[in-house]
Order: C-alpha cells, then sequence, then structure tokens
C-alpha cells in the first residue's frame, strides 16, 4: 500500500514537472512577450532562488548515481549487505529529488521567460539545438533508465547484479552528458568564445557554429569543477540522510548502519572534496585566462569580500570533515596503540611556510615548485624507518587542527579589508612586507595545507580501524550535527559560489556582449546574497528532509540478502 | 567547565600576543582583531576536540535540536557575510548607467524609450505653452512661439553639457568606469603590478599611440611586462565597449600623464 502510495506521489511530480516544461516552452511561442515585475523579490533575486534550487536538486541527482553505483558495485564485490543497503536507500531519495529537479528546471525556464523574456529568447535561438532536441532527449533517457535502474532492484539480483550495476553506469554515462551539454550555455554567459582577430565579437557569435559557442574558455573547467563538486555534495547529503536516520533509529542495528552509512557519505565527500580548490583554482585560472581583468574584479574589486566569505566556508568545511574523523576515531577501540611518525607531524607543521617560499620562487605551474611540493611529502614516507620517532595518533590530530587553523587564517587573509579597490587606503590594506600573504602562492599552500592534514587524518582512521575494533553504532552524538553541519555548509557555499560565477558577469547577461538594461544588473551586497543563499538552503532543506522522511521513515529497513549465492529473480 | 576556561583563557592569551606582534609589524588594527578571533576560533576548536560526548537526542528533542542548530548556524553565516566590508550597489548603479547609456540608446527598446520621452517633454511644454496662452492671451502666444519645437535645447541656448564638458574630467571618469585602476598605478594608486605604472606615459606616447594600445593591447609592449604582453594579460575589449567619444577621452586624460619622477616602463611597439 505505501509502495503504491509512493509510486503515485512520484508519478504526480514526474508528470507536474513535465506538465511545467510543456507550458515553458508553448509560453516560448509567444512573440516579445512583455516582462513582469515579481513582487517583494524583484525579478533577479526571484530568478537567482529558482535557479539555485534547480542546479541544487541537479547537482545531486547527477552526483549521488555516481557513488550510489560504486557502493553498489562495492557491496556485491565484498558480499557486505550495508553498501547495497546504501546505494539503494540513496537511490529512493534520488528518485524523489529527480522529480524536483524537472519541477523546478521547468519553472526555472518560465520564470526566466516571464521576467527576462528578450534575452531567454537570445539565448535559446543560439543554443536552439540543445535547449530543444538534445537537453530534453537526454532528460527523457535519463528518466527512463533512473526509473529502470530504481524499479529493477529487486528483480536483477543474484547472478543478475551485474547486469543491473551496468544500467547504474548507463545512468551515470547519461547524466554526465547532460551536465556537460547544460554547462555549455552556462559557461557561454561567461566566457563567449572568442572571435577571431579583425572580426568584432557581435558579429562572430552571429555566425559561430554550436561547437565553437559551447567549447568556449572556462566549459571544461566548469565541468570538471561541477562534476567533483556534485559527488562531494551527494557525499554530505548522504551523510545528512544517515544522521537524520541515526536520530530517528529505534532499533541498535540500525543505528550501528546509519553510522556506518553516515561515516562512508562523509568519506566520499571529503574525498572528492580533497581535489576541489584545485578544480576552482583551475576555473579561476581560466577565466582569468580569458580576460584578466575578471581577476582582480573578483580578488580584489566588488567580489573580493564574496571570496572571502567563500574563503571562510572551505575552512569550516574542512575544519568540521576533519572533527567528523576525530569523533570517529575516539570510538575506536584500541585507538591509542595507534602512532605516527614525527616527521608527518613535521611536514604538516612546515609545508605551508616551504611552499608558499617555494611558490613564490617558482611560481605555478612551474615544475620546480611541484617537485620540491612532492620531496616534502614523501619526506615521511621515506625516512620513518630511518627517524624511529613516533607520535600518538592524539597529538598528530591536534597539531593537524592547529595547521587547518593556521591554513584557514593564510587562506582568508585579504589584501585589504574594502570591498573594493577603489576604496582601499593603508589603514585597510596589509603592510607592504606583508602583502605575500595575500598572494596566489599563499593561498595555494593553505589548500595544499588543509588537504595534507585531512589525508593524514584519514591514513590514521584507516589505522586505527586496522589496529583497534570499531564499534559501529556508538558515535558520539554530536557526529550526527557534524553531518548536518557538513551538508548545510556545503549547500551554503555552493549557493554563495553560484551567486559570485553570476556576477563575474558584471552588467552583462553574457559577458561583453548582452548588457543587461535592467534596473537590478548592479552587484547585490554580500549581507543580501548570504540572506538569499539562506533562504534557498533552508527551502532546499525542508524539501530533501521531507524526501528522506516519506522514502526511508515510512519504511521498515529490511535486511537485505548477501550477493554472493544466485537468488531467483524478484525474490525478496 | 575546566576544559572551557583553561582553553578560553589560553585562547585569550594567544591572541593579546598575536595581536600585540602584529601591532610592532605594523599590521593595521583591522588585521589585529582579524589575528585575535583567529586564536579565539584555535580555543573553541580545541574546547570541541576534549568536549565530553553528548547525550543521544531522539523524537521531538532531536527535532528541536535540529531546528535550533539550523537557526544558529543561518544566524552565524549571515551574521559573518554582513560584518565583513560591503560594496553600496549604489555606488554602481550610476556607473552601470553611464557605461550602458549609449548602448541602450542604440537598442529598439532604447530608441522607443528615447521617442517616448520627447514626446513627453514636449507634450509637458504645448501643456505650459497653453496654460500661459490661456492666462495672459496673445501675447504670451507670441513669445511662446519662439521656443524651438523639439523641445531639447532650452531657450537660453546653453549648449549640452557632455558635448562641451572638460575631455580630460570625462577621460578620468572613463578610468575609473572601465576599472583601469585595478591592473595600473596611477597617482601611487591601485593596480598590483598587472601593468605598468602610467603616471609618465604622456612623455613616452603620443595620444594616436595611446590611442592604439587601448583598441589593440597587442600593439605596443612595456618593457618588463613580456610575460604579461605574451599571455595577452590587457583585454582586447574595448574597442566594443567604449564609444569612440570615450576612447578619446580617456586617451586625452592619459595625454595630460606627465610626471618624470615615476618610471613608466618604455613602451616598444610591436605592431
Amino acid at each position: 500500500m505505501k509502495n503504491r502510495w509512493r509510486q503515485s506521489l512520484l508519478i504526480m511530480l514526474g508528470m507536474l514537472g513535465l506538465l511545467v516544461s510543456l507550458g515553458t516552452a508553448a509560453y516560448a511561442q509567444i512573440p516579445s512577450a512583455p516582462s513582469i515585475e515579481f513582487p517583494y523579490t524583484g525579478n533577479r533575486t526571484a530568478v537567482w532562488i529558482v535557479a539555485q534550487l534547480h542546479i541544487l536538486f541537479a547537482a545531486f541527482i547527477l552526483g549521488a548515481p555516481i557513488f550510489i553505483v560504486i557502493s553498489e558495485w562495492l557491496g556485491y564485490r565484498k558480499q557486505d549487505p550495508r553498501y547495497d543497503r546504501l546505494a539503494k536507500e540513496v537511490t529512493k531519495v534520488t528518485v524523489i529529488l529527480y522529480s524536483m529537479t524537472a519541477l523546478t528546471g521547468g519553472l526555472f525556464i518560465f520564470v526566466l521567460l516571464a521576467t527576462y523574456p528578450q534575452f531567454t529568447t537570445w539565448l535559446i535561438n543560439h543554443f536552439f539545438l540543445i535547449f530543444a532536441v538534445i537537453y530534453p532527449l537526454l532528460f527523457i533517457a535519463e528518466t527512463i533508465v533512473l526509473y529502470l535502474y530504481f524499479y529493477s532492484w529487486d528483480a536483477l539480483k543474484g547472478e543478475k547484479k551485474g547486469r543491473h550495476i551496468a544500467i547504474g553506469v548507463l545512468l551515470n554515462l547519461i547524466g554526465t552528458i547532460t551536465l556537460f551539454i547544460i554547462d555549455g550555455p552556462t559557461s557561454f554567459m561567461n566566457t563567449p568564445s572568442k572571435a577571431t582577430e579583425g572580426i568584432s565579437l557581435v558579429d562572430f557569435i552571429q555566425t559561430a557554429s554550436l561547437w565553437d559557442k559551447i567549447f568556449n574558455y572556462s566549459w571544461i573547467p566548469m565541468n570538471l569543477h561541477r562534476l567533483v563538486g556534485n559527488v562531494t555534495f551527494g557525499g554530505f547529503i548522504a551523510g545528512l540522510i544517515a544522521a537524520y536516520m541515526y536520530m530517528g533509529a529505534k532499533k541498535e542495528e540500525d543505528r550501528a548502519y546509519y553510522d556506518w552509512m553516515g561515516f562512508v557519505g562523509n568519506l566520499i565527500g571529503v574525498g572528492a572534496l580533497l581535489f576541489l580548490p584545485f578544480m576552482g583554482y583551475l576555473y579561476a585560472y581560466e577565466l582569468c585566462d580569458y580576460d584578466a581583468s575578471i581577476c582582480p574584479y573578483m580578488m580584489a574589486d566588488q567580489l573580493s569580500m564574496f571570496f572571502e566569505m567563500q574563503g571562510a566556508m572551505v575552512g569550516l568545511i574542512f575544519l568540521g570533515s576533519n572533527y567528523y574523523i576525530w569523533l570517529s576515531m575516539k570510538r575506536v577501540e584500541g585507538v591509542e596503540r595507534v602512532r605516527m611518525s614525527l616527521l608527518t607531524v613535521l611536514v604538516m607543521v612546515a609545508l605551508p611556510f616551504v611552499m608558499t617560499y617555494t611558490w613564490t620562487l617558482f611560481p605555478a605551474p612551474d615544475p620546480k615548485s611541484l617537485a620540491v611540493l612532492i620531496l616534502l611529502i614523501l619526506i615521511p614516507v621515506v625516512f620513518a624507518r630511518l627517524v624511529p620517532l613516533t607520535v600518538s595518533s592524539r597529538t598528530v590530530i591536534k597539531v593537524g587542527f592547529l595547521m587547518v587553523v593556521i591554513g584557514n587564517a593564510i587562506w582568508m587573509t585579504p589584501h585589504g579589508f574594502v570591498a573594493t579597490q577603489a576604496l582601499s587606503t593603508e589603514h585597510l590594506e596589509l603592510p607592504s612586507d606583508w602583502s605575500w600573504l595575500a598572494l596566489m602562492p599563499a593561498k595555494n599552500s593553505a589548500a595544499f595545507t588543509l588537504v595534507f592534514v585531512t589525508v593524514v587524518n584519514y591514513i590514521l582512521y584507516n589505522r586505527a580501524i586496522r589496529q583497534g575494533t570499531i564499534v559501529w553504532g556508538k558515535i558520539d552524538f554530536t557526529a550526527q550535527f557534524v553531518l548536518v553541519f557538513l551538508a548545510f555548509s556545503m549547500i551554503w557555499t555552493m549557493g554563495l559560489m553560484g551567486a559570485i560565477r553570476s556576477l563575474l558577469r558584471k552588467y552583462f547577461h553574457v559577458y561583453n556582449l548582452i548588457p543587461d538594461f535592467t534596473a537590478e544588473s548592479y552587484t547585490p551586497t554580500l549581507s543580501y546574497s548570504a540572506w538569499t543563499v539562506t533562504g534557498i538552503t533552508l527551502a532546499f532543506y525542508l524539501v530533501v528532509s521531507f524526501a528522506i522522511i516519506v522514502t526511508l521513515r515510512a519504511t521498515d529497513a529490511k535486511a537485505v540478502v548477501p550477493e554472493g549465492k544466485p537468488v531467483p529473480a524478484g525474490a525478496k | 567547565m575546566k576544559n572551557v576556561i583553561k582553553k578560553s583563557v589560553a585562547g585569550i592569551v594567544i591572541g593579546v600576543l598575536l595581536v600585540v606582534l602584529a601591532k610592532v609589524l605594523s599590521f593595521p588594527p583591522v588585521f589585529q582583531v582579524m589575528f585575535f578571533g583567529y586564536a579565539i576560533l584555535g580555543a573553541v576548536v580545541y574546547m570541541l576536540l576534549d568536549a565530553p560526548s553528548m547525550r543521544p537526542l531522539g523524537g521531538f528533542k532531536a527535532i528541536i535540536g535540529l531546528i535550533v542548530f539550523y537557526a544558529i548556524v543561518s544566524t552565524v553565516y549571515i551574521g559573518g557575510a554582513s560584518f565583513l566590508p560591503q560594496f553600496d550597489p549604489e555606488d554602481e548603479k550610476g556607473k552601470i548607467e553611464k557605461l550602458l547609456k549609449a548602448k541602450r540608446a542604440a537598442t529598439e527598446q532604447g530608441k522607443a524609450e528615447e521617442l517616448l520621452l520627447r514626446a513627453k517633454a514636449l507634450s509637458e511644454k504645448a501643456d505650459a505653452l497653453m496654460a500661459r496662452l490661456q492666462a495672459v492671451g496673445g501675447e504670451a502666444a507670441v513669445a511662446g512661439a519662439s521656443v524651438s519645437p523639439n523641445g531639447d535645447k532650452p531657450a537660453g541656448g546653453m549648449p549640452a553639457t557632455a558635448g562641451g564638458g572638460d575631455l580630460v574630467a570625462l577621460g578620468k571618469e572613463q578610468w575609473n568606469l572601465q576599472e583601469c585602476y585595478n591592473c595600473h598605478k596611477l597617482f601611487g594608486e591601485g593596480g598590483k603590478k598587472r601593468g605598468p605604472e602610467l603616471d609618465n606615459i604622456a612623455s613616452l606616447m603620443t595620444p594616436d599611440e595611446l590611442r592604439q594600445k587601448v583598441l589593440d593591447p597587442q600593439s605596443w609592449m612595456a618593457d618588463g611586462f613580456e610575460k604579461e604582453y605574451e599571455k595577452k594579460k590587457m583585454p582586447d575589449k574595448y574597442k566594443e565597449l567604449m564609444e569612440d567619444k570615450d576612447v578619446t577621452a580617456l586617451v586625452a586624460f592619459l595625454a595630460t600623464l606627465k610626471n618624470p619622477s615615476v618610471n613608466t616602463p618604455k613602451p616598444i611597439k610591436k605592431k
């Protein structure tokens, strides 16, 4: 009965999404439709809210299937039913959120057409093949494969499990292509393809091929940044699901399972998070390469304090994820026996200072600086046996936290505490002898320090569970709030970074090409942006919480049959 | 509690030491506060590390706990963002208006808006004339007829301010509107070595050469900026973003920069 109710809900949501999409397509046919004025929020904020909500849902439904399939495969390989249960439970939430993605996607186009009709029509015309053919086809294909994947879970088990995993791989393939395709117009708005010499940008874009427009400067970096970001996001949302379920669990075995799931979700989230600063760096590098004036605009001018806030958020996420490892280790029996080479601690402490100096001498991407970095990291690995001095895991983690705080401090030190370079005075700027603290070598070193400490903590954790005994279900309850915090902070950061990316276009819909003549083309204050991002995050949380409760709390967790022996198709 | 007191004292002591050190090293007060903040953050982190385990929450208490937690985190994030310096959108609104004025006027909508404005102005003038005619009779009608029918020139014959304005001042305005200061230092302000200091550029380049450089950045290279030149750091976009009169004004402003005490690098012709 419950299953039938859930299926009806899903179908209804799907139909609603489709109806909204068709409605928008019909609306788009109206010639020169006048723009409307959204009450209270204004047009820009209305688009901002709907677009951001859509991107958050889309990020989850594209990121989660990546680790869902990996989890299912691990469950099959290791014969550990927990992985299969994790994969299936996250898929259940994904299916609901998939409908929400379609719904908000349709709404997004609808609001965009109503508020910015001329520009939206222009964009659709320039990417007609994508918006009218490729994207809808991919979306339909993804819908079919997702439902096929979800509803064939019980039928394709045992010997047929491989086929089910193959469907999951296909789902990811379609999802990734969908992401890359839709990133074309999005990245184009930031970095429209450059004209060949002697031709104006306006003339060039009129005659440029679709591929020329898609394959712009920021397309590949944006694809990579979003792909990795989506996995991080999916991992932290899996952690959120686990936290909710742990809090509501009545049985010890459920608590043990959701404790484990929280750990795996966090591991996936943090694992992908380690690559994110570098993906972000690559993205920023390409943007600056496209137009060097973008760099000072975002780092030293109107968006500098947005980046300051972003730095604070990334620092907090690293602090939170390392704190979760600390709490996880506390429940490992025998953790006090785990020790680590003193050299690791020394490298950890030296890393930000040595690398700042090195990158100042040999700026990235000079291979000499990379060689120094590799040598530094290899010191504990190579010389640990020659220098047999060790320290306790507790000491390593505590020093690690000190370095995370120092890393955050370096990362967050701006050149000046000013909202724009034009307002800069010496009373608000770093002393000239210390200006290196605000330069890229110092920022890169800080990022590497955060990543290095996190990796060391995971190595310690790995040693702890090999040498000791892990007691699932007995984790400090604070850990559940840490998981909730990580998911919330990740979503908030995504919202802020999305705003930064859009604001980089300044007073243009398409940078340097299509000006935004509306009264709202200015940069909003950081405070206003924070209010908006918080509102969006809370709205998203409300829907996700609803999806978790509807899909998981409504059903009793059932034991999953191990996949070792052949099981008749359809067997429960 | 002992843990909290111990860590708080340690945090404050380290914070004060950092503030003193920052003061000695000539860091402005805002950075001294920032260093103190980091010391407190460190203390909070170590408090959390040694904090006792939390009692499990369930049911209604867990829901309340989550709501309170979300409220705290939201407040901290909004508060943190609001605490940082805020850019005033009003500053940018005027700037955007100036930058997009010509582009807006060139669009169909802009043309229609301009026609509407002119029609409105004419209508207002006609209404005023009618009122005067009605008030004073035939004499006023003659006086009223001397007003230009297109309504765009005041009776006093004053020229439009833009056309007769100070070209150098307009050029300086372009310097700010196009945010040249983000890359070029001038009068000791702005720039972070991305581009050369320009205080003495007029002693080294003629106005025509300056115009050529603005419109085609690859036409000239500043000595010592080979890497920046190779990477095409100066954006090749001003020929499309700027009106011809704006380029003229900017060049007029740059042509006044003759300060030999500043070592503006020698321009090298490349095209």
